[in-house]
């Protein structure tokens, strides 16, 4: 007997949010300008230079943007160590830091200018949601390892933070246009607007459509293989009513369709429509800043469609809301020292047919605090701590049968988190970073709350209803771990890194497999029972190597390897369907190449990525692991400028290697040209 | 006055002039600002025609409108916001200081011991890579605020 419906797939985590701990009002463009390098608040809450973060980061620079071969973020971030991209079909991305990469893959925090994209529903990303253009991105913080401690819950393996350019820059307009093989075709289009004295206005629309990829016939095919279609116009006021004071509005709306896998590797039609609204404001003072803000993500998803051969499902709707609200101080202690203090609440709230009520809500209090130490020049130590409490409950009347009594859904809980760091400046331009933490990632919405009768493909007589039902006892996903990195600059043009780190996922959080483990239950009716679980433990070690270097006036290169071990002490898959041992790449190598002269530039990238197998759906409806071959996947730019406009021709595994997109579902050749046109 | 030239580096200028608009206030339209130098200084008079003949200095939202000011005749900082002292002024230095703290002048200067010696606010260094040093002291005594953001990527002395 098999789960008739994506229901089966309504596993995996997901996790609630923490919002962003960034203080104050940065001009990360005029600070970059002025400092030489990137400068980030992702680390530590604190403006930092990039060199003297003590944690792993990467910042990728609209240059960089600009000059990569990627047209979306989780392109843009493919190329560098430790970083897994999985695009498992045309739209459907996930993006791990460090191992452990799934279909919905959680722990991994994604935030635009400090508001979340991260979808609480599920405990997830969508790529093809975060209502930003490529044209609007200043630079893609990357921050590896846990940051609970700043961010709160669910930045439990990296944190990702896009930060978007200033609306208060000249008046400025910037349309882009792409159209490519597989129907490819991308619209965009940002302006930035002075409106009157220290008031600016940044509105952005973007428009983009792909088809979807072919499916291998061994794999469970949809009977609709529509491809994606995405839509998104978002608009920023920025406004200094003081002279030490900065007000931020942010609204937008977006739409997004495509086919996606789920946690059970079920081909699924999902519609998302999402809203998002906020008001940040800032000050300085004399003796640091603060910072508060309030923000709402409301998402609507038709949910799960399945038509797939005996597989026949209409989409489940489901409301998400989540609010915000935060607030916190930077403090200058002496003269190079900081003390970082935040409060913050959030409130989350799921709403569907497909729940044990009609309502499951959460509210998280938070109290944070960070301290940065600078004792000597060359040395800086930063302690960061954090206390959530969690309060979990229902609204409207139960549904029965049901798997639970409502009292088992008035549940509480308090995680500490916590990051410590130390940078140590040696002689010769060398720095060796040793930081640590602990980071949680708690169950989502879905995890807690979904209550879905399963119907078998076959009616079986007297067999009482089945149902896949959350798990409000599901234990928050603990994350531990540590890393010891060497930067060294081997010349005034060449870098280096090395990174060892050790990471352990305690409670792993995993959807019923094929063999559905069900027990009884009476409560207002005889069901069986299957659900949501804690399916064990796993870890990753090891190595990231990343080197670059410039030559001479027009070359710039950047290499990085990868090594990662994974080891599970999990359930079985077809208990519970995870699998992070097999799904993480233990080899992963990139070059990158640019050359710029006058008007000209090309951007090569070699990514090399060993073999994997990941989770898929059979043709015969059940799941197991496909091997996804290694992969040598070559993606190339080139681009001329004439005048305000810019020429551009991509090719995207040019190779055509199948694993490249490290999905069951094979990789595909595409080819791109595009203008981009600013004034 | 006598000031013995040193071998510090050229200032940053481009760097130096974001450092203007880093200031609070933010600095906007016209902002008047002096090259500081010495007559017969090669040094110094070289870094001070550098800095005269850069062209246009844009610090965020206004502009740097340029006069040099002989270090022996201090007087003509008045009006001015923003003096580059430029290098082998030592001797100079506390006069500098005095000037700037009368007329509220953010002083900036590639000379590393004026900062230490808290005469000056602001010193950049280039190489390895970009250091900006900042004097409390100095800066308090001529009334000059910069953004916390700015002063928590800086070193503060």
């Amino acid at each position: 007997m098999r789960p008739c419906v994506s229901s089966a797939g309504f596993s995996l985590a997901a996790i609630l949010l923490a919002t962003a701990g960034t203080a104050q009002s940065v001009d990360y463009a005029a600070l970059q300008a002025t400092m030489g390098e990137p400068v980030t608040t992702s680390v530590t809450g604190k403006p930092q230079r990039a060199s003297e973060t003590p944690a792993s980061i990467e910042i990728i620079t609209r240059d960089q943007i600009e000059r990569s071969p990627a047209h979306d973020v989780p392109g843009l971030l493919k190329t560098y160590a430790g970083v897994d991209v999985n695009r498992w079909l045309a739209g459907q991305t996930d993006v791990a830091v460090r191992g452990g990469v799934q279909t919905y893959n959680p722990r991994l925090l994604v935030l635009v200018n400090g508001r979340q994209v991260y979808l609480d529903h599920y405990g997830m990303t969508d790529w093809n949601l975060l209502g930003v253009q490529l044209e609007e991105i200043q630079q893609i913080e990357l921050v590896r390892g846990p940051a609970t401690a700043l961010f709160g819950f669910n930045a439990a393996s990296a944190v990702i933070n896009i930060i978007t350019v200033s609306a208060t820059q000249a008046s400025s307009l910037v349309t882009a246009g792409e159209i490519g093989t597989h129907g490819y075709s991308r619209l965009s289009a940002v302006t930035t607007l002075p409106i009157g004295h220290n008031v600016g206005l940044r509105l952005s629309a973007g428009h983009q459509r792909e088809n979807e990829r072919g499916f291998p016939a061994n794999q469970a095919s949809p009977s609709d293989k529509s491809g994606v279609k995405r839509d998104e116009v978002d608009a920023t006021l920025e406004a200094s009513p003081g002279a030490r004071t900065h007000l931020t509005i942010n609204g937008g709306y977006s739409t997004n369709h495509q086919l996606e896998l789920l946690p059970t590797q079920v081909p699924t039609r999902q519609d998302y429509e999402a809203m998002v609204g906020g008001v940040r404001a800032d000050r300085d003072t004399d003796w640091g800043s603060v910072t508060g803000g309030v923000y709402a993500n409301w998402l609507d998803v038709h949910f799960g469609a399945v038509h797939s051969g005996a597989t026949n499902f209409d989409a489940e709707q489901l409301k998400n809301r989540i609010v915000v609200a935060d607030a916190s101080a930077l403090v200058r202690l002496g003269l190079n020292n900081v003390l970082r203090i935040g409060a913050e609440y959030r409130n989350n709230r799921l709403e569907g047919e497909a729940l044990f009520t009609p309502r499951v809500h959460y509210g998280v209090w938070s109290g944070s605090a960070m301290l940065d130490l600078h004792p000597t020049d060359k040395l800086a130590l930063t302690f960061a701590g954090r206390l959530d409490h969690f309060s979990l409950g229902t609204g409207g009347a139960i549904r029965l049968p049901a798997a639970n009594e409502v009292s088992d859904y008035d549940r509480k809980f308090t995680r500490p988190s916590f990051n410590a760091a130390a940078l140590l400046q040696l002689g010769g331009a060398g720095q060796i970073r040793i930081n640590g933490g602990l980071g949680y990632q708690i169950p989502s919405l879905i995890d807690f709350g979904v209550r879905i009768p399963i119907i078998p493909l076959v009616p079986i007589p007297g067999v009482p209803t089945i149902l896949l039902t959350g798990a409000p006892d599901l234990r928050p996903v603990a994350v531990w771990s540590g890393e010891i990195g060497y930067t060294k600059s081997l010349s005034d043009a060449t870098k280096l890194d090395v990174t060892v780190f050790y990471s352990k996922t305690k409670n792993a959080i995993g959807s019923p497999g094929e063999a559905l483990t069900v027990t009884p239950s009476f409560i207002g009716g005889f069901a069986l029972v299957t659900r949501f679980a804690n399916a064990g433990d796993f870890r990753t070690a090891g190595v990231e190597l990343s080197l670059n270097g410039i030559v001479g006036p027009h070359l710039s290169w950047r290499t990085n390897y990868s090594f990662t071990d994974t080891q599970e002490h999990l359930q079985p898959i077809d208990v519970l369907a995870l699998a992070p041992g097999t799904t993480t790449a233990r080899h992963k190598a990139n070059i990158e190449l640019g050359y710029r002269q006058d008007r000209w530039f090309a951007t090569t990238v070699l990514r090399y990525t060993s073999a994997t197998h990941q989770l898929g759906d059979s043709a015969a409806g059940q799941v197991m692991l496909f091997k996804v071959e290694p992969a040598l996947a070559w993606d190339q730019k080139i681009g001329v400028q004439l005048g305000r406009a810019t020429l551009t021709l991509t090719g995207e595994n040019v190779t055509g290697a199948s694993g490249a997109a490290g999905s069951p579902i094979p990789a595909d050749r595409r080819i791109l040209a595009g203008v981009k046109f600013g004034l | 006055m006598l000031a013995v030239p040193t071998a510090a580096a050229d200032l940053n200028l481009p760097v130096a002039t974001r450092v203007v608009s880093f200031l609070q206030p933010t600095p906007e339209g016209v902002i008047p600002a002096a090259v500081i130098y010495e007559p017969g200084n090669a040094a110094s008079e070289a870094e001070a025609a550098s800095i005269e003949h850069a062209g246009t200095l844009v610090a965020g939202k206004g502009t740097l409108r340029l006069k040099r000011v002989p270090v022996g005749a201090l007087g003509g900082l008045a009006g001015v916001r923003v003096a580059f002292v430029t290098s082998g002024l030592r001797e100079a230095h506390a006069q500098i200081a005095a000037a700037a703290s009368r007329q509220s002048i953010l002083t900036i200067t590639s000379d590393m011991s004026c900062v230490q010696a808290g005469h000056c606010a602001v010193a950049i260094s280039s190489s390895p890579r970009v250091q900006i040093t900042v004097s409390r002291s100095a800066a308090k005594a001529a009334n000059v605020q910069f953004g916390s953001a700015f002063l928590m990527l800086v070193k503060e002395i």
